[in-house]
Order: structure tokens, then C-alpha cells, then sequence
């Protein structure tokens, strides 16, 4: 009796706790505890935003101690000076081309002619893509910076994603090209050309949906944010070029697949535009 | 399980969450990250059996959502799933095994991941299969692979009092 006592205690417990997680997600999806759950993913973000920074701190000086051990390990002993001078000389090289990289990003921010007279807050990614099932970025800005949920996100070239958590000091974003990702979009010259654009994933293109079979697309041919009533990006904002189109012969819709106009794997800098649904 | 087992399984927990958020985040094979979070469950389950490993698996899977733009409570969801599952396929091995950490890591992992995004799916969240699985199980179980006898130590360490409590004895040669 006791013995099947005992057996069945496992069980009870995993019941208990599969039903548990299964509460915790239902409610996480729907309204009031959703903004709980955000709470608490907000603070326990900035409590862990100190030990990212301190082993960040740690791990980036091992890292290049032990990249230059590696290296130490293959210099022969007679040319170890220059060879060491060749590395520095690299060294020097590399950190100059990412600086000039960084600047190029940062003084591109400065020029984004497509948010018009929209305030932007500039931002640092200190995280891409925290887990494997979904295309974000972690940003060192927050609700103290003036970032809030669902504001548009740009980099220099056009739209990277939009705001889905805002912590105090730090927000993720979700990238346009995550497979929740769905933007209306405008295209072309002819009024009434519109589209959504959708993500496929990390590392993959977006395709472009409701464009009606036999319209004219070109490879190269620029969609844009749609800024139509109730959308949750401003208008006019580019969001990916025409890879290839192809017209479905069984098919009412054309097949378009498009290349995100900013190089969302080498990001670095971004702008959080304030701007939401009801901003005129 | 006593205040100081608390302590010691918080501490490993603690470890492993930002050892992932820190370090591993920033490994990429093919665009895929390791995701050592499904050791915890795994290695509890090892040692710990059926209900430490759910219990782990839940308890370490909730710290994770924290930080994760997944649904919120997914990972403890899977990571309960898997620790009982570890545990209970592995109640009647012998647990001393040196092979059986590596074996179960590589069986947690490829369950974790594949589960992971199937309820994804399936409590509403389509884009989570539109990801390449398979590079994401290699990478994730290579990584896993590599740490798991390390990770069944830590969490050995942590349970200690789980150790004794209906295992066989030939459990203790694993906890050593």
C-alpha cells in the first residue's frame, strides 16, 4: 500500500506542475497577468543587468588572453617581436575598422529622413537573439530612456523590429524578421498597392503577402511601413527590398520574397522612435 | 529538503542561468546558441529521480523565462517534462555509470529542444517551428554533451539529501 503510495507521488507531482505551467503560459497570453509576468521579467532584467555587465567585463579579457596564448603557442621564438609587432599593428587595425564601423552606424542614426520630426532615443544591442526560438535583440535602453512597449525600432537604411518588453534600463526587441513579425507595407507607384510583410525566422528572407497574382513586382522594388489607421509602425519607413517574385498559377497571390534592407546580423547601434498608434 | 539544500540548488541554478545569458548567448554555430538550462533537469532527474528532476526542470525552466522573449512558463513546462522522464527512464539503471550522464544529455537535450518548440506551437506560437531544429538540437546537444558529467556533479553537490532517498547505492559512486 505504502509502496504504491510512494509510486504514484512522482506522477502527482509531475500533474501538478505540467498543470501549473500550462496556468502560468494560458494567463501569461491574456491581458492582466500578462502585464504581472512583464513586471517581473522587467525586474528581474535590470537585478541581472549588473552580473552581465561584471561577467561580460570578466569574460572578454579571458577570451582575448587566451585567443593571444593560442597565437603566443605558434610564434617562433626568433621572430616572436615582430611577430608580436605584426599582431599589434592587427590589433590596432581591426579595433580602428570597428570603431569606424560603430561611427558609421552611430552617425547614420543621425540621419533617419523617414521619422520626419519623431523624437528617436539611440541605443546600444548588448544581446542578440537570447533564445534559438525567436529573432530579438536585447537594447541598453529602457523605460528611464523614454522606450516603451511597442515603439518602431530603426537602424541607419530603415526598420529593425519593435519594442515587445521594456525594462527600466533595457528592452528587447523583436526583429522584423522573427516569425511573429507581420508589418503592412506599401510598394510601387500605383495607389492601393499594399501588402504585409512577414518574418520567416532568424538568418532567413521575409515574404511579402496579399499582393494579388499578375501585379507588376521587380526585383529591387522597396516595401515600406504602410502607416495605415490602427498600424504599429509610422508611415513610410523602408522594410525590404524584392529578392525574386514569382506569379502562382494556381495561386490568387503573387510570391514575393524580400532581403530586410538593414543588416540585422551586424547590428550595433539602433534608434527607438517614440512614436505609437495614436502619435499623429 | 532543508534550507541549505535551497540555498545550494538556488546557487547552481543561479550559475547556470548566467553562465547561458552571459557566455553561451554569445556562441554561434549556424545562428544557434547552446542552451545548458535542460542539464539542470536532466542531471536532477539522474540523481534525484522523477520528482526532483519535474521539480527542477519546472523551478530552473521559470528562472530562464525570466529572460526569455518565449512564452512565459514554456521552459518550465518542458523542463519539468524532461526531468521526469530522465528519472523515470533511468530508475532501474545503474546510475554509477560513467556513459549514463553523457546518454541522457544528449537524450534530454534532443527532447527539450524538439518539445520546446512543438508546445510552442501548439499553444499558439506558429513561428516557433520556423526555425532550423535540427542545427539547433546539434548545437545544443554538443555543448550539453560536453558539459553533462560536470553538471551532474554540480546538481549532485546541490541534492545531496535527494542522494540517499530511494536510490540504489551504486548511486553514491556517481555523487563522488
Amino acid at each position: 500500500m505504502a509502496k504504491a503510495r510512494r509510486s504514484r507521488r512522482p506522477r502527482t507531482t509531475l500533474v501538478i506542475l505540467v498543470l501549473v505551467s500550462v496556468t502560468i503560459i494560458t494567463l501569461d497570453a491574456r491581458g492582466g497577468f500578462g502585464r504581472l509576468t512583464s513586471g517581473v521579467k522587467s525586474v528581474a532584467s535590470d537585478a541581472f543587468a549588473p552580473v552581465r555587465s561584471a561577467v561580460d567585463g570578466v569574460i572578454e579579457p579571458v577570451g582575448s588572453f587566451l585567443a593571444g596564448s593560442v597565437h603566443y603557442g605558434a610564434v617562433r621564438q626568433q621572430n616572436q617581436k615582430l611577430r608580436d609587432e605584426i599582431n599589434r599593428l592587427k590589433l590596432q587595425g581591426a579595433q580602428a575598422s570597428q570603431a569606424e564601423a560603430a561611427m558609421k552606424q552611430l552617425s547614420a542614426l543621425l540621419h533617419l529622413p523617414w521619422i520626419g520630426s519623431l523624437q528617436s532615443v539611440p541605443s546600444q544591442v548588448v544581446n542578440y537573439n537570447t533564445s534559438n526560438f525567436a529573432s530579438t535583440i536585447d537594447i541598453n535602453t529602457g523605460r528611464d530612456n523614454g522606450v516603451q512597449l511597442g515603439m518602431p525600432v530603426v537602424a541607419a537604411g530603415g526598420l529593425v523590429g519593435k519594442v515587445v518588453q521594456a525594462n527600466h534600463h533595457t528592452s528587447t526587441v523583436r526583429l522584423i524578421t522573427d516569425g511573429a513579425s507581420t508589418i503592412g507595407a506599401v510598394f510601387g507607384t500605383a495607389p492601393g498597392s499594399f501588402a504585409t510583410v512577414t518574418g520567416q525566422g532568424s538568418g532567413r528572407p521575409l515574404v511579402a503577402g496579399l499582393v494579388p497574382a499578375g501585379t507588376t513586382v521587380s526585383p529591387g522594388e522597396l516595401f515600406s511601413t504602410s502607416g495605415l489607421n490602427g498600424a504599429v509602425f509610422p508611415a513610410a519607413i523602408p522594410i525590404a527590398r524584392v529578392i525574386r517574385a514569382r506569379g502562382g498559377v494556381n495561386s490568387a497571390q503573387e510570391s514575393i520574397v524580400l532581403q530586410p534592407v538593414v543588416d540585422l546580423s551586424h547590428l550595433r547601434y539602433v534608434a527607438v522612435v517614440q512614436w505609437g498608434p495614436s502619435t499623429p | 529538503m532543508t534550507a541549505s539544500d535551497a540555498a545550494r540548488v538556488s546557487l547552481v541554478v543561479f550559475l547556470f542561468v548566467t553562465v547561458q545569458q552571459t557566455l553561451m548567448v554569445e556562441i554561434r554555430v549556424g545562428g544557434a546558441h547552446p542552451d545548458i538550462i535542460w542539464l539542470l533537469p536532466m542531471a536532477a532527474g539522474l540523481v534525484g529521480g522523477p520528482a526532483r528532476g519535474a521539480t527542477m526542470g519546472f523551478g530552473s525552466g521559470l528562472v530562464a523565462d525570466l529572460f526569455l522573449p518565449t512564452p512565459f512558463g514554456l521552459s518550465a513546462l518542458v523542463g519539468c517534462l524532461v526531468g521526469f522522464g530522465v528519472g523515470l527512464a533511468t530508475v532501474a539503471l545503474d546510475r554509477s555509470s560513467w556513459w549514463l550522464p553523457t546518454v541522457s544529455s544528449v537524450v534530454a537535450s534532443v527532447a527539450s529542444v524538439v518539445l520546446y518548440g512543438l508546445l510552442g506551437y501548439l499553444l499558439g506560437q506558429p513561428q516557433m517551428l520556423h526555425v532550423d531544429l535540427t542545427r539547433i538540437v546539434v548545437v545544443v546537444t554538443a555543448m550539453n554533451v560536453l558539459l553533462a558529467v560536470p553538471a551532474t556533479r554540480l546538481v549532485a553537490w546541490a541534492l545531496p539529501s535527494a542522494s540517499t532517498e530511494g536510490m540504489p547505492t551504486s548511486t553514491a559512486g556517481l555523487l563522488r
